[in-house]
């Protein structure tokens, strides 16, 4: 797994490459807690070349979400490959995720 | 390539997470043998999953803190039967598989999505904790391209 972080109009984003899971998972985890922890930080998490995603990683997901709901900040994801839309699908999560198509999108989305 | 016998894949892993691709790894290739399977990328993606959360739930809970511990993973796809069968062995602590409860989805939760997938991407999953060792059995079939998968 690959991570990149930048930021873009005070938008912090996060693009994760390969398997995003119990193995890797540590990094983005402490990647998120210091983002989502400033009060109205706007956070996009960009899944294009993320090509798996496990339980662990969904945790650290919602964690962050709550988190960053917290401190009145908002996350989004973006990017999303067929399979893994179908988890979020499944587990119902895709109903509290703002989920976009690409990243064009989302930072559209930041702006209005 | 059409295959008529099974296709049977044998790992021996340590029971670490760094190993664990080399599970999803065996399955797509697997998987990637069978003739027109309807929606193979969802197919292959939902295996590799529920096998990697029951891996994930015997390093994380049946063997805690032992870093000793090893998982074999055997792996078998029936081609005439269309059928893929997947039997994890471990050493380490049982639990009670029917004892979790389904995670209620009108809320959000950080944990318990782990068995949940598992149930619900596999067409059966078993789980027997035997004297010497603890057994999971999932299975799949896998339709052909006419009709859907989930």
């Amino acid at each position: 797994m690959d991570m990149r972080t930048y930021s873009t109009d005070e938008i912090h984003i996060l693009e994760i490459s390969g398997r995003f899971d119990a193995n890797t998972v540590q990094p983005v985890a402490t990647w998120l807690e210091q983002t989502t922890s400033t009060p109205g930080a706007r956070v996009l998490i960009n899944l294009t070349d993320t090509t798996f995603v496990d339980s662990t990683a969904l945790a650290t997901l919602v964690q962050a979400l709550k988190r960053c709901q917290q401190m009145q900040g908002d996350l989004y994801l973006c990017g999303m490959r067929h399979p893994v839309h179908k988890i979020f699908e499944l587990t119902r999560l895709d109903k509290s995720f703002n989920i976009f198509s690409d990243k064009d999108c989302a930072l559209q989305a930041f702006v209005k | 390539m059409t295959l008529r016998s099974p296709e049977f894949v044998c790992l021996d892993l340590p029971a670490r997470y760094a190993y664990l691709h080399l599970v999803s790894e065996s399955l797509a290739d697997m998987l990637h043998l069978a003739d027109g399977v309807a929606d193979l990328e969802t197919l292959i993606y939902n295996v590799q999953l529920a096998t990697h959360e029951a891996c994930t739930n015997i390093i994380k809970h049946a063997y805690r803190s032992f870093d000793q511990g090893r998982i074999l993973v055997e792996m078998i796809v029936h081609f005439e039967e269309r059928l893929l069968q997947i039997d994890l062995y471990d050493t380490g602590l049982p639990f009670d598989l029917e004892s979790v409860p389904e995670p209620d989805l009108d809320q959000v939760h950080v944990h318990g999505y782990g068995l949940f997938l598992i149930r619900h991407l596999m067409d059966t999953v078993t789980y027997t904790a035997m004297p010497d060792r603890n057994h999971w059995r999932l299975s799949k079939t896998f339709c052909a391209r006419r009709c859907q998968t989930i």
